[in-house]
């Protein structure tokens, strides 16, 4: 080893060393300060410029009855190109979790679709997300739905994020729930979201920059939710290159779950734990994306339910209501407009909370009946189908 | 807390203003130890009392031998303390393991209980650090250090206080004594430093490790091509991992106006194990030159000695990488390499007619060839791959080409770098565009997964 030493060439290279006793590196990167100022402005340029470039390089043509492909449900960049386009080309936006989406429905029998066709025309747009809950959808609206400005809204809330302490994300265990990125990093306090704080401090810096939005779209849209490194792994011997270029999956109709009402699905009757809504997390947030939304100048219609009371057993229905009348109650006080229908068929529902297509038909047939939902969300003098 | 990690980001957006407004005062040394214990505190608290007790008994050390009575006595109380310190944390599983295979092998009834104490990350490298300040002051190399707070810092300094380099007491606590002067070349070259490290941690190691990982994961799974290519990359991921994590380091510490010793200098490109050495972990192989070595009897007893020494400093080099025996055969293999390289060499045959580019080919086999046993889990498996390699079928080693290209590139990057046409790529746009270039990938495409230093484990 001594040799070793012996034989040791000064490591310096050719690049110099500002000092003679410590050589700098063995591969001659160094810039100068000058240099790393170009090397900052051409990085800046192309963080800027790429999101934008993108945006007019990658065909997206949402049409009628367009929601975002399941497969992109975390595709928060392509949700807000998505919210921009939708704000320039419809007058309504409904906003919400699966229940709106369409979970177990194709997107032509949709709740938005029920109502553009009551309504005779392509008002209402379907900014559904499968996956989401109020935590979540707070999120998305605050970061990614910077475009909903002026806008009327219908925001639906559902229930089933408040029927126990699971879904009220308040239980100390910690569990994966869906769309992590978009709930509160740090406050409101979050118990069973485990994440480290490395990890947290991340997403908040994340969701802020544009650019890593764009990158997380093309991880999201050309690489089946993978990054690069990932993606090769699965497939070794392919050019990314080819991937990127392929273009957005479409929103393929088969990417539904085909499913019988409830009780076909053999599933029964439950105890439901609501919580109370003065300590509910999800409601919290709920209020805050309405707060939020109005803010931004739009008009807010909240849509409560129609949850499925048929799965109710006998001692859930009385926590249940009035859970209903805090809600409404809050509503009322801060001068949202709202609707609370009433229950579908029982048939008409696939679980506790997602309707059929015929339920879909039947729910916007109700709003179109309902005077707020009218006076709030429709032109004077829009018949009644 | 890591480099490549927003906490690190935070840490150090808010240390370095305070550093640069603190540096001229009395409180740069308070803050810079506060910092480093900060530092290490993240990771687990109780590690800065292990740190704060080695830093704490070598200053006393070294004050007792400036008082000139039972020097060689004091030296072998810090001896002690600081290799009884790493013995504990670090060999007390492997010992009491062994000792217990022993103790079943001669049939005795009887079980030494393990210590089952996890080993604090960076430990091997501050002991070394701080023993190499008792040695040489016992020697009478550098002058004691006067200032606890300043012994202390030199200890723990925190750019370098995980994985190193193992500075010299002699390089680094001058940097201590007088206020630094950083000038704008400086943040330049920590910047440009920086960001190599973390391309190749980050874009390279822990892309690498994907696939390392799954096929060292279940080797008896895959066939001779996946094997070979596992072990391909794996030798470049260490290489990436470790070398990165020193560029990083020694960027940071470059902003801070400290010059920290270059530890890594294309060790795929050595033409001998000899030169390898020289290449790849410069602190530690220096160390065991100076510390082991040499006190052994280095070259100087003829050549069956000098082997014998050769030997014994690259098996305790691999002891010193994990408490495994997986670890003893990959530092007596490096020896047994060196030796054939040496004799090689002594050939004029070899040294004049075989090309510098076979010659590096035939190291970098090698080198990789010991890489199986330094990555393996046990001794078992090291042995089931190896077989493996020469006996399984062949079968298609679903390995992504973008990593090999990858590798390929970065190779003749290297290449071109020590050969004549290196001036090409000290071109100021050739290394504004490198660096674009690096920043980019890093941005777009680096892996989301968030992997630790390997050496980290050491």
């Amino acid at each position: 080893m001594q040799e070793m030493q012996s034989e040791h060439k000064t490591a310096s290279g050719r690049e110099g060393s500002s000092s003679a006793e410590v050589p700098f590196s063995s591969n001659g990167i160094r810039l100068s300060g000058i240099e790393w100022i170009i090397a900052g402005i051409m990085c800046v340029a192309f963080f800027v410029a790429a999101p934008r470039f993108w945006g007019r390089f990658e065909k997206f043509g949402p049409g009628t009855d367009y929601r975002m492909p399941y497969a992109l449900g975390s595709d928060y960049w392509l949700y807000s190109r998505y919210c921009r386009w939708a704000c320039s080309h419809y007058d309504t936006l409904v906003v919400g979790d699966s229940v709106i989406w369409g979970h177990y429905v194709p997107p032509y029998n949709a709740l938005s679709h029920y109502l553009n066709q009551s309504a005779g025309r392509e008002q209402f747009a379907n900014l559904g997300v499968d996956g989401t809950h109020p935590a979540a959808l707070g999120g998305l609206l605050k970061y990614y739905g910077q475009s909903i400005s002026d806008k009327k809204i219908i925001l639906h809330l559902n229930p089933l994020w408040m029927s126990s302490d699971k879904h009220d994300l308040r239980t100390d265990k910690e569990f994966r729930f869906n769309h992590p990125r978009l709930v509160p990093q740090f406050v409101p306090d979050i118990p069973c979201y485990k994440e480290p704080f490395s990890q947290r401090v991340s997403i908040a810096v994340q969701r802020q920059i544009p650019f890593c939005n764009w990158t997380a779209h093309l991880k999201t849209a050309y690489f089946q939710n993978m990054d690069l490194p990932t993606w090769t792994l699965e497939h070794p011997y392919e050019n990314p290159l080819e991937a990127v270029v392929a273009g957005l999956p479409a929103p393929a109709n088969d990417d539904i779950e085909k499913a019988g009402s409830w009780k076909q699905r053999g599933m029964g009757q439950q105890d439901f734990q609501w919580v109370d809504p003065y300590t509910s997390l999800q409601w919290e947030l709920f209020r805050e994306a309405v707060q939020l939304l109005k803010e931004r100048g739009n008009t807010v219609f909240v849509l409560v339910g129609p949850f499925n009371e048929h799965m109710f057993k006998q001692e859930g229905v009385t926590p249940y209501r009035k859970m209903k009348e805090t809600i409404e109650v809050w509503l009322q006080q801060n001068n949202v407009a709202y609707c609370i229908p009433e229950v579908l068929p029982s048939e008409l529902y696939h679980d506790a909370s997602h309707p059929s297509a015929e339920g879909y038909a039947l729910l916007a047939k109700q709003l179109f009946a309902d005077k707020s939902f009218r006076a709030t969300l429709l032109p004077a003098g829009t018949p009644n189908p | 807390m890591l480099f490549q990690t927003w906490p690190f980001a935070l840490f150090f957006a808010i240390v370095y203003p305070a550093y640069l407004a603190l540096r001229h005062t009395r409180f740069r040394l308070p803050l810079l130890l506060a910092a480093s214990y900060f530092f290490y505190g993240w990771l687990n608290p109780l590690y800065v009392v292990l740190i704060a007790y080695s830093s704490a008994l070598d200053y006393f050390v070294a004050a007792r031998m400036e008082k000139g009575r039972h020097r060689r006595a004091w030296l072998a109380v810090s001896i002690a303390n600081n290799l009884g310190l790493l013995g504990f944390f670090k060999y007390g599983g492997f010992v009491t393991d062994n000792l217990n295979a022993l103790l079943s092998s001669l049939q005795i009834p009887y079980e030494v209980p393990s210590p089952g104490i996890l080993l604090p990350a960076g430990l091997s490298f501050y002991i070394f650090q701080s023993l190499s300040y008792t040695i040489e002051y016992y020697r009478g190399n550098i002058e004691r250090e006067r200032s606890l707070l300043k012994y202390a810092t030199f200890v723990a300094f925190f750019p370098r206080l995980l994985a190193g380099p193992i500075e010299r007491a002699k390089n680094f606590l001058p940097q201590l004594h007088k206020t630094p002067a950083i000038s704008a070349q400086d943040i330049a070259d920590g910047l440009s430093l920086f960001v190599v490290g973390l391309f190749k941690k980050v874009a390279l190691a822990d892309y690498l490790a994907l696939y390392v990982n799954k096929v060292y994961a279940a080797p008896e799974q895959f066939q001779s091509p996946a094997l070979i290519l596992a072990t391909f990359l794996f030798a470049w991921q260490i290489y990436f991992d470790f070398s990165g994590y020193t560029d990083m380091a020694r960027g940071i510490a470059r902003t801070m106006g400290f010059r920290l010793m270059l530890n890594f200098n294309n060790p795929y490109l050595a033409s001998s194990l000899g030169e390898f050495w020289q290449r790849w972990h410069i602190s530690l192989s220096s160390w065991f030159k100076d510390y082991v070595y040499i006190p052994l009897g280095g070259n100087r007893k003829g050549t069956l000695a000098t082997y014998k020494n050769m030997f014994l400093t690259m098996v305790i080099s691999g002891l010193w990488h994990g408490a495994a025996w997986t670890f003893v055969i990959w530092g007596a293999l490096h020896a047994l390499g060196r030796f054939a390289t040496r004799e090689l060499e002594r050939t004029s045959f070899y040294r004049e007619k075989v090309p510098t580019l076979i010659k590096q080919l035939f190291v970098f086999v090698f080198v990789t060839f010991a890489w199986i046993f330094f990555k393996a889990d046990s001794l078992g498996k090291a042995f089931m791959i190896v077989s493996r390699i020469f006996t399984s079928g062949l079968a298609d080693p679903h390995c992504p080409i973008l990593a090999i290209v990858l590798i390929l590139a970065v190779w003749l990057y290297q290449y071109v770098h020590e050969s004549r046409a290196g001036w090409v790529l000290a071109l100021a746009p050739v290394r504004v565009t490198t660096v674009v270039l690096m920043i980019l990938y890093l941005t777009v495409f680096a892996p989301s997964s968030e992997q630790g230093f390997i050496y980290l484990q050491f």
